[in-house]
């Protein structure tokens, strides 16, 4: 029986952890704040979706990249992430496996089964949808302030491996969060705006909806 | 008086005044001898504690012997010994994480005993990565490979682009400038996969079944074999358990480490030391009692074997300059025959007039006690000649053993035990005349048709007797600990310890070579399930070899000017020089990985076990490494795993359980040509002095192991290596009941089967009882004993051959 401890896989589930966290980060602008008055403030639609509009501007490229497409996110089922503009992809988040396809096949996967991460990125993102602050609360310190219905939060990984890979998150919003800032060590920062937010039943299309089947 | 005793009685008598003095003077030699043991023993066990060998792979001929092969098991092993694992589950994670809390926190009450492993993730991560930053370009998962083979360099740019543009790229470590493709995120995850254990709310998380389990690693502060760190540390263990039940009643605690399996071991074997120890002492001490209302006896008995044991140590010690653990349990038990030369005095003593002072009684006794060291030193020398060398020290200890007690009894015992010393006691008269009723064997109709009888039983039973050299049936650990074991076992995806491969090469980069060429050929059997997969250092260093090409790989269909840099240039409006500056950045990245350097890193630290380096010694420089499996299914087919090694030069399969069970083969079958050799030369030995009547001595012994090996047959118990060994006791104890039963007077006879009840008794309390031992060895070694030595001590008379003629005049 040989085992060892393994410390750099602590770094290594961060480095998994922070890939999907950049999708994550998106979620959890609904119900990030520690503050009650903020998770007061967030409506808790059960199914959400809206156009997003990014900028990420990469160290080493003059120019920043522009992108833009659908997101839905569905308690219980999963997130769905349509890049439409310049180039179509979409990624799906399920409890089961985060999947990329492009160009109608598989880029990427990841299976719970086989990466332990998945299952745990789902299940906080899953309470996050349900407004269960507490579960964010243990990964991140949040640090929030709220005006006239318009709130600020920033959050900050409490393991120092998982800061160091996804550095420092912001989000802005209201009723739904508006805004998601992220700027990384390596000097790589993504600005993601939402708009358009539709929620009920009717804000999914037949054909997002039959993703998540 | 017979004619022999009288002039035995009378002749030494007068004509050597000057004997006792000699004799006075050897003694006092003897003393002086016995001190220089002792002291010599305190200065080897007590100045330089040195200790016994424990591999049972040392006791391989040393043409089987591999340095390299135990160095890799010293270290696995060594990597494991110290270390105790503990999983703590719960359905939920909150529930499971206060409960390790609470184990913690009773854990960290004793930090001199168990230290929890803790690395500072952040303060590694930086060294972590440092190790790999320079050679990300070398590096690339199989997958990875097959398809830069695959796709062309546009779906490659598609790829990147969309990584580029989407929020989410897939694993991402550091800026997107060093990494553009995701090659060398996509190579850290696969390493990560190789374990199932992931961060979790600053713990070491498992998910298995439902249940979310923490990881709490810790390293023993002081070796898992010291008895008083058991003493200590297994209850602690267990104070943590209970109070991770009070914090959490549904937690599931699982707990594994070498030290739970020593000191499970340790606990059983002292508690049979204080109940088959003690009844087997107190039986002998109240045996002599009742024989010679005096505890002189004992105490002389105890000294005789104790010095042979002092004796076959030290001089054993200083021929081989070093002793295996099983030499000193077998060697001790078979200088146990040493008892004879003492109780054969002592009952002697007891038989012969007062008149006769001690030193002619040994002049008397001298050719007997002399044929019985005679012929259990060639009977153990037998073992000397084979090629084994626990073997051969086994037999050096064993007779040297002997030679000390026997020259304690004649050189020490007439000066010690006087006529008057001893006086017999009723029950010891009653049994002695108990001879004179003992039916006696001939050579009638009876006698052969019992002869007929008996055969029939023993090929019978022989016929039926099976062989096994398992060593998992010589081991008897708790059903828990094993199935905790397991459990993590598959929790943690750990690869077993005792099957791996062992690749050897004339350079580092020829067995990274090899390995790489063997986890080609074990492809099929991860496909299969058969394993889930290796460790193995040139997962984390591939070979020289390998690296440059895919180096070569990658340069040349994502980086050359029109490959997948060009078209991502193309796409995001950027010049040639940009593409340039890039190419450039990502080529810098190809300093070769080394092993050395990897093992030397933070990050190699965990696989350090793996990897032996420069091995072997003057002759040539070789270098080896270990390939583990993991995730074995099905121990059945191990056969499956073996086959792969013999068709890749330098890569060998060690299957330690295997090995140690051939041991334990070519030990049995060894030791029973040895026994056999012995019964021919004693037998022969005793044809000298008995002519024909020497079948009468060697029959009992025989018969015994025979209707013993016969009765095992029956009753379903497979011969091992301790049955034989016993065997081997009970010729030596065997014969000398035959020699003692030889006397040729009625007087002397009635006190020589004292002596046989004695020692048979003696031999019943102290090897027998350890049938009652839950040790399998032990148990084996003492049902043959109990059986045996029953059968010898009871059948011995029968073969005495008719009553002596009765010129005895007492």
């Amino acid at each position: 029986m040989i085992f060892t401890l393994r410390t750099f896989h602590k770094i290594l589930g961060a480095l998994a952890v922070t890939a999907a966290f950049s999708a994550t980060a998106i979620t959890t602008a609904n119900a990030a704040a520690p503050v009650a008055q903020i998770q007061a403030a967030l409506a808790k639609p059960t199914l959400m979706c809206g156009r997003f509009d990014q900028t990420k501007q990469l160290t080493g490229i003059k120019k920043p990249l522009l992108s833009n497409g659908r997101f839905c996110v569905a308690s219980g089922k999963g997130i769905l992430w349509q890049t439409l503009q310049p180039f179509p992809s979409t990624l799906r988040i399920t409890r089961n496996a985060i999947v990329q396809m492009q160009n109608g096949r598989v880029a990427m996967r990841l299976d719970a089964q086989q990466e332990p991460v998945v299952k745990m990125i789902n299940n906080v993102l899953f309470s996050l949808l349900a407004g269960d602050l507490s579960q964010l609360d243990k990964l991140f310190e949040l640090d929030g302030t709220i005006k006239n219905g318009n709130w600020h939060v920033a959050l900050k990984a409490r393991e120092p491996g998982l800061a160091k890979a996804i550095g420092d998150i912001q989000l802005d919003g209201g009723a739904y969060v508006n805004k998601v800032t992220m700027q990384e060590a390596s000097g790589d920062h993504t600005d993601i705006v939402f708009s358009g937010i539709q929620t009920g039943d009717k804000a999914m299309t037949p054909e997002e909806g039959a993703m998540f089947d | 008086m017979t004619e022999r005793a009288d002039s035995d009685a009378s002749s030494p008598i007068a004509p050597v005044p000057a004997k006792p003095k000699v004799l006075r003077g050897l003694a006092l030699a003897w003393l002086l001898i016995v001190a220089l043991l002792l002291s010599h023993n305190a200065y080897l066990w007590l100045v330089q504690r040195v200790s016994p060998d424990t591999d049972i792979l040392a006791l391989l001929p040393s043409s089987r012997h591999d340095d390299v092969m135990q160095q890799a098991f010293a270290h696995m092993v060594d990597s494991a010994q110290q270390k105790v694992v503990v999983l703590v589950g719960e359905r939920d994670w909150d529930k499971a994480m206060q409960a390790a809390s609470a184990y913690e926190a009773v854990i960290g009450k004793q930090p001199s005993l168990l230290q929890p492993m803790a690395g500072d993730a952040a303060q590694l991560q930086g060294a972590w990565l440092s190790t790999f930053n320079q050679s990300r370009l070398m590096l690339l998962t199989q997958e990875q490979r097959d398809k830069l083979h695959k796709d062309s360099p546009q779906q490659w740019g598609q790829l990147a682009l969309s990584a580029m543009y989407g929020a989410f790229g897939g694993p991402k470590l550091g800026a997107w400038q060093d990494d553009p493709f995701g090659l060398f995120s996509g190579w850290v995850q696969a390493r990560a996969q190789e374990t199932p254990v992931r961060p979790r709310d600053g713990r070491l998380f498992v998910e298995s079944g439902g249940r979310s389990y923490v990881l709490l690693l810790m390293n023993l502060q002081q070796s898992a074999f010291s008895i008083s760190a058991q003493e200590h540390v297994i209850p602690l263990l267990d104070r943590a358990t209970q109070a991770a039940k009070q914090s959490a009643p549904d937690v599931e605690i699982i707990t594994a480490g070498v030290i739970l399996h020593a000191a499970a071991g340790s606990r059983q074997a002292s508690s049979e030391m204080t109940t088959i120890g003690a009844g087997s002492l107190i039986g002998i001490v109240l045996l002599m009692w009742l024989t010679f209302r005096s505890l002189k006896p004992i105490t002389l008995i105890a000294l005789s074997i104790a010095i042979g044991c002092l004796g076959a140590l030290s001089v054993s010690w200083l021929l081989f300059g070093r002793l295996h653990l099983l030499t000193l349990v077998f060697g001790a038990s078979l200088v146990g025959i040493a008892q004879d030369y003492a109780i054969y005095f002592l009952c002697a003593r007891l038989g012969t007039d007062r008149h006769m002072d001690s030193r002619q009684l040994l002049r008397r006794l001298l050719p007997g006690l002399g044929l019985m060291l005679l012929a259990a030193v060639i009977g153990y020398l037998g073992m000397a000649l084979t090629p084994f060398p626990g073997l051969r020290q086994m037999a050096v200890f064993s007779v040297l053993g002997l030679l000390f007690a026997w020259l304690t009894v004649i050189l020490w015992f007439p000066a010690l035990i006087h006529a008057d010393s001893l006086r017999s006691t009723g029950l010891a008269d009653r049994y002695s005349h108990s001879i004179g009723k003992w039916p006696q064997f001939r050579f009638n109709r009876i006698g052969v048709v019992l002869l007929a009888v008996f055969a029939v039983f023993v090929v019978a039973g022989l016929m039926r007797l099976k062989v096994s050299d398992d060593i998992r049936a010589l081991q008897k650990t708790p059903q828990h600990l094993i199935d905790d074991q397991i459990k993590l076992g598959k929790l943690l995806d750990t690869p077993t310890p005792a099957q791996f491969y062992l690749v050897r090469g004339d350079s580092a980069e020829i067995v990274l070579q090899r390995e790489e060429q063997l986890k080609r050929h074990l492809q099929t059997a991860i496909d299969k399930k058969l394993i889930s997969g290796v460790q193995a250092i040139s997962n984390w260093v591939p070979s020289r070899q390998q690296q440059q090409a895919d180096h070569d790989l990658v340069a040349d269909k994502l980086l050359a000017p029109q490959g997948a840099l060009a078209a991502i240039a193309t796409a995001i409006d950027e010049n040639e020089q940009w593409q340039q500056d890039l190419r450039q950045r990502l080529l810098a990245q190809s300093k070769p990985l080394l092993p050395d350097a990897f093992i030397a890193s933070p990050a190699g630290q965990p696989w350090r076990h793996l990897w032996l380096g420069k091995t072997g010694g003057q002759s040539a420089t070789q270098y080896a490494s270990i390939v583990a499996v993991r995730g074995l299914s099905d121990y059945r087919q191990l056969q499956v795993l073996a086959d792969v090694a013999p068709g890749i030069s330098g890569v060998q399969w060690v299957d330690k359980v295997a090995d140690i069970s051939s041991v334990l083969s070519y030990y049995r079958q060894y030791m029973t040509w040895a026994l056999l050799a012995a019964y021919a030369t004693i037998f022969m030995l005793l044809s000298l002095r008995y002519r024909r009547a020497a079948w009468r001595a060697i029959a009992p012994p025989l018969l015994a192991t025979l209707a013993t090996l016969a009765l095992f047959g029956v009753i379903g118990q497979p011969l091992q290596l301790f049955h034989v060994l016993a065997c081997l006791l009970l010729l030596g104890l065997g014969v000398d009941y035959g020699i003692f039963l030889q006397e040729p007077t009625e007087r002397h006879r009635r006190f020589a089967w004292l002596t046989v009840g004695l020692s048979a008794i003696s031999a019943l309390l102290s090897f027998g009882l350890l049938a009652l031992s839950s040790s399998p060895p032990l148990h084996a070694f003492g049902l043959t004993m109990l059986i045996g030595m029953a059968l010898v001590w009871l059948t011995s008379p029968c073969f005495a051959g008719s009553k002596p003629p009765t010129y005895d005049t007492n």
